[in-house]
C-alpha cells in the first residue's frame, strides 16, 4: 500500500514539469512547432547559455530592461509583447524547464510541438457552432466554463457577457491569426482562467469552432458596453419593482398603523362633523 | 386579580407606581406595564382591542383546534425578516419630556422661557400627537372614543346617546398583564423564552432567551408585552414577583389609591384547560369560571398536597378576595376573554347613573332610579357585554343586577329611607342573600389591606424542585456574574 503511494507521488513529479510547460509556456511556445506569439524553442539551448535562460526566464522584464540587445531583439519578434513571468517560478523550476526543452529538443517529434491546428477553412457551421458554444448553449465537452460567463462579444443579446474578462470581438486580430488563438485556447495562461480550464481543457473541434466564431466577429466593432449596462440596470430594477408589489400583495393584510388613519379620518370629517352627528 | 372598576378613580397612580418602579429606563420610556383607560375610548395602543387589525390571541380553526391569529409555524418563515403584525411607535405614542434647562438657560428675552417637549427616541423637539391617556377622560372624543371596538355591536342611536349632553358616560380600565392561563404570547415565542411560573403562574420573558422575534408583541391580543429597542428583548409586567416573594403586593395594587385592587391565590385545573378555551363564546365565561377550584372542597385539597401545592398556598387560596368575587359571587368578569387565552384579572363591572334627556332647561331622567336602574344606564349593557361577556349580556346584568341589589341593602340597612322589602325582592331576584351582601359590601368598602391582598408565602426554595434537583441547584447557582439584559445571543 505504502509503496503504491510512493510510487504514484513519484510518478507525479516526474509529470510536474511537462504539466508545468502546458500550462504555462505552449501557449506561446512550441518545441519544434513554428512560433506563435513567442519564438519556438527547439535547441534554444544552443542559440542560448543556460545562466542566461535561467535569468531570463525568472524576470524577462529585467533582463529587457537591463539592454540585453538578444532580449529586444525577441520583443521585437513578437511584435512588443514581453515574456511574463510563470507563475511560481523559480530557479529550480527553471532549471527543470531548460531540461525539459533539451530532452524534448532531440525528439523527432516533440509532445510540445503544439496542436494539431487543422487548417480547413472555416465554415459558416463552424461559425455557428463557435456561437453556440461562446453564449454556452452547447456544452464543453470537458465542462469547462461557457465564454459569455466572463466574456462579451458583439452579437450578444440585451443583457452582453460577463464583464471579468475583456471583450473578444477582436481577439482574433490582438492574437495575431488564427494559430496564436488556437494556442491560447488550448492552455488559457492568465491567472483566472488557467484554474478554470487547467483539468477542463477544450477539445480540437471546439476550438476550431471557436477560432471560426472569432474570426468572423473580427470583422465587426466591438460591442457597446454602455448600452448593456444601461439595459442591465433598468431589468434590474423593473424585476426588483415587480418583486416588491408582489411582496405588497402577499403581505396585504399587514398591520398599517391605526391611530393617525383615526385621526385624519377624524380631520378630513371636518370640525362640525360631530356635532351635527350629535344636536 | 380583581380589579373593582365601580371604585376606580382614573388617577393613574398605579401607572405612575409601576413607571418608577419597572419602566423608567432607557428602551422602556414607552412602556407602560399598568395602564389606565377611559372607556369608551381606545386605549393604548390604539384600538389594542380590534384584532382584525392587531391579529392578537387565538381562533378557533376549522377542525375544532386553537390557532394563533398571528402566527404559525408555517407563517413564521415567509415572516422571518418582517414581523407583518407589529404595532408602530405612534400607535404606542412617542415618548417625550421636557426640556427643562432651557426654563434655567435661556437667554434673556421679552418672553417667559418655555420648557418644550423634546423626544425620548431620538432627542429632537417634538410636536407631541399622542401619549398612552391622550384619550383620557374623553379627551378627543370624536377621534378616540367613537372609535371604540367594543361600540361596534351597539345601534346609531345608542352610540349617539353615548356623546350627547346629559347623557355622556365613561368609565376607567386600568389594565395589566392578565397573567393568562392560555397565554398566546408564551406560545408563540420561537425562542422558548415565556414561561408560565409554576408555582404562582406569572408569565414571564427570559431576558436570557429572547430573541427580538417580537412574537409576543403580535400575539398578546392585550397588548401588554412591549420590545425595549434599546436592550434588543421583549419586556411585560411581571407582577412585581421580587415584591411577592416577600409577601409585599405588587406597587400598583399597593399603590392603588382607590384600593380597587384585590390579590389572591386561584387553584384550577389545569387538565380542563384547553377543553376550555375551545368552547363556544357565549359559554366562555362560565367555562372559565368552571376551571376554578373550591380550595374547601376536601377533595381538591388533597389532590392540590398530592401535586406539591404547599399548605400555606391552599390556606390562602381559601381566603383569598378573587375566589370570592369571581366564583363565589360570580361578580368580577375576565375581559375580552373571546380572544381565548383565559385572562387571570377579573374586572367587577362599573356601575353607571341613567340616561337623561334635556329639553329646555329642564333635564327628565329616564328612570328615577337615578343610579339604579341597569337597563337604562348611561353604559348600554351591550358595550359592558363586549368587554366583559364576550358580547353576552347575561353574566354582566347578573354581576350588575348584584350590585345593585347590595346597594339598595345596604341602604335599607344603614340609611332606611328606601324599602325593606323592596330591597330584599332586589336582592332575590340578584340571586343574593343578606349575608353575601353584607360580605360583598365589606370586601368592597372596608377591606383592609389584609382583605384585599392575600399572599401566600411563595417557597421559591420548593419552586426550585419543580425544576431540578435541589442539590444540583445548589452548586450551579450563587451570586455570579449579574449583568442586565443585552442585545445579540
Amino acid at each position: 500500500m505504502l509503496l503504491v503511494l510512493v510510487a504514484g507521488t513519484s510518478s507525479v513529479r516526474a509529470q510536474d514539469t511537462p504539466d508545468y510547460y502546458r500550462q504555462n509556456c505552449l501557449n506561446c511556445h512550441t518545441i519544434g512547432g513554428g512560433r506563435l506569439t513567442g519564438p519556438d524553442l527547439k535547441d534554444v539551448t544552443k542559440r542560448r547559455d543556460t545562466e542566461w535562460l535561467i535569468n531570463f526566464l525568472q524576470n524577462p522584464k529585467s533582463v529587457v530592461d537591463s539592454g540585453d540587445p538578444y532580449a529586444a531583439k525577441l520583443v521585437e519578434e513578437s511584435r512588443g509583447v514581453v515574456m511574463p513571468i510563470a507563475p511560481g517560478m523559480t530557479r529550480y523550476r527553471a532549471e527543470q524547464l531548460i531540461r525539459l526543452i533539451e530532452a524534448e529538443s532531440k525528439l523527432e517529434k516533440s509532445q510540445f510541438q503544439g496542436v494539431k491546428i487543422s487548417n480547413r477553412p472555416f465554415t459558416d457551421a463552424d461559425r455557428k457552432n463557435g456561437e453556440a458554444i461562446f453564449v454556452g448553449i452547447r456544452r464543453l465537452k470537458n465542462g469547462g466554463t461557457a465564454c459569455s460567463a466572463c466574456h462579451s462579444i458583439y452579437n450578444l443579446p440585451a443583457l452582453g457577457g460577463g464583464r471579468l474578462g475583456p471583450d473578444l470581438t477582436r481577439v482574433y486580430e490582438r492574437l495575431k491569426g488564427r494559430q496564436a488563438l488556437s494556442a491560447w485556447l488550448m492552455a488559457p495562461a492568465t491567472e483566472t482562467m488557467q484554474p478554470i480550464f487547467r483539468n477542463r481543457p477544450l477539445e480540437a473541434e471546439e476550438i476550431h469552432a471557436l477560432a471560426a466564431y472569432f474570426e468572423e466577429a473580427a470583422r465587426h466593432s466591438e460591442s457597446d458596453a454602455s448600452t448593456a449596462r444601461i439595459t442591465f440596470l433598468l431589468t434590474g430594477l423593473a424585476i426588483a419593482t415587480g418583486v416588491i408589489f408582489v411582496f405588497d400583495a402577499v403581505w396585504k393584510e399587514r398591520f398599517r398603523g391605526v391611530r393617525r388613519p383615526l385621526v385624519e379620518d377624524s380631520v378630513s370629517r371636518g370640525p362640525d362633523s360631530h356635532r351635527e352627528k350629535t344636536s | 386579580m380583581v380589579f373593582h372598576l365601580d371604585k376606580c378613580i382614573g388617577c393613574h397612580t398605579c401607572s405612575i407606581a409601576c413607571k418608577n418602579v419597572w419602566t423608567d429606563r432607557r428602551g422602556a420610556e414607552y412602556m407602560w406595564w399598568n395602564n389606565v383607560e377611559t372607556k369608551p375610548g381606545t386605549g393604548y395602543p390604539t384600538k389594542w382591542e380590534d384584532q382584525d387589525k392587531y391579529q392578537g390571541g387565538w381562533k378557533l380553526n376549522g377542525s375544532g383546534g386553537l390557532d394563533i391569529r398571528s402566527t404559525s409555524k408555517t407563517k413564521i418563515v415567509p415572516n422571518i425578516f418582517h414581523n407583518p403584525h407589529m404595532p408602530g411607535m405612534d400607535d404606542y405614542y412617542e415618548p417625550w419630556t421636557y426640556d427643562y434647562q432651557n426654563l434655567f438657560n435661556a437667554p434673556e428675552g421679552s418672553d417667559q422661557p418655555t420648557a418644550e417637549p423634546i423626544s425620548m427616541i431620538d432627542g429632537e423637539k417634538i410636536d407631541v400627537q399622542s401619549g398612552p391617556n391622550w384619550d383620557d377622560d374623553l379627551g378627543g372624543s370624536p377621534i378616540y372614543a367613537e372609535n371604540d371596538p367594543n361600540l361596534d355591536g351597539l345601534t346609531e342611536q345608542q352610540r349617539l346617546q353615548l356623546s350627547s349632553v346629559e347623557r355622556l358616560v365613561f368609565f376607567y380600565l386600568p389594565r395589566i398583564c392578565n397573567h393568562c392561563l392560555n397565554p398566546c404570547c408564551v406560545a408563540s415565542c420561537p425562542s422558548g423564552a415565556l414561561y408560565k411560573r409554576g408555582e404562582d403562574g406569572i408569565v414571564l420573558i427570559d431576558q436570557q432567551k429572547c430573541r427580538a422575534w417580537r412574537s409576543c408583541v403580535a400575539a398578546c391580543p392585550y397588548k401588554k408585552t412591549y420590545f425595549n429597542w434599546f436592550t434588543g428583548k421583549s419586556e411585560k409586567c411581571i407582577l412585581c414577583f421580587p415584591r411577592l416573594e416577600t409577601g409585599q403586593a405588587p406597587a400598583c395594587f399597593h399603590s392603588c389609591v382607590g384600593r380597587i385592587r384585590y390579590l389572591g391565590v386561584l387553584l384550577y385545573d389545569a387538565e380542563r384547560l384547553e377543553a376550555v378555551a375551545k368552547l363556544p363564546d357565549d359559554e366562555l365565561v362560565e367555562g372559565h369560571r368552571s376551571l376554578i377550584l373550591d380550595p374547601h372542597d376536601p377533595e381538591v385539597i388533597s389532590e392540590a398536597l398530592e401535586n406539591g401545592v404547599s399548605e400555606a398556598v391552599i390556606e390562602s387560596a381559601q381566603n383569598s378576595p378573587v375566589y370570592r368575587f369571581v366564583k363565589e359571587w360570580r361578580i368580577a368578569l375576565p375581559p375580552h376573554i373571546e380572544y381565548r387565552t383565559l385572562p387571570m384579572l377579573f374586572y367587577v363591572p362599573p356601575m353607571s347613573p341613567v340616561q337623561a334627556s334635556r329639553s329646555e332647561d329642564t333635564i327628565t331622567h329616564s328612570s328615577d332610579n337615578l343610579f339604579h336602574d341597569i337597563d337604562e344606564s348611561r353604559v348600554p349593557m351591550k358595550f359592558l357585554a363586549s368587554l366583559f361577556g364576550a358580547g353576552h349580556e347575561g353574566v354582566v346584568r347578573y354581576a350588575l343586577a348584584k350590585q345593585k341589589a347590595v346597594r339598595w341593602h345596604r341602604r335599607a340597612e344603614t340609611v332606611g329611607d328606601v324599602d325593606r322589602e323592596t330591597a330584599d325582592r332586589m336582592l332575590r331576584e340578584a340571586d343574593c342573600s343578606r349575608e353575601e351582601a353584607d360580605a360583598i359590601y365589606r370586601l368592597t368598602s372596608l377591606c383592609t389591606f389584609e382583605d384585599r391582598f392575600v399572599i401566600p408565602p411563595m417557597h421559591r426554595e420548593q419552586a426550585i424542585e419543580m425544576m431540578k434537583e435541589p442539590h444540583e441547584h445548589r452548586e450551579e447557582a450563587g451570586f455570579g456574574f449579574v449583568g442586565g439584559p443585552r442585545r445579540g445571543l
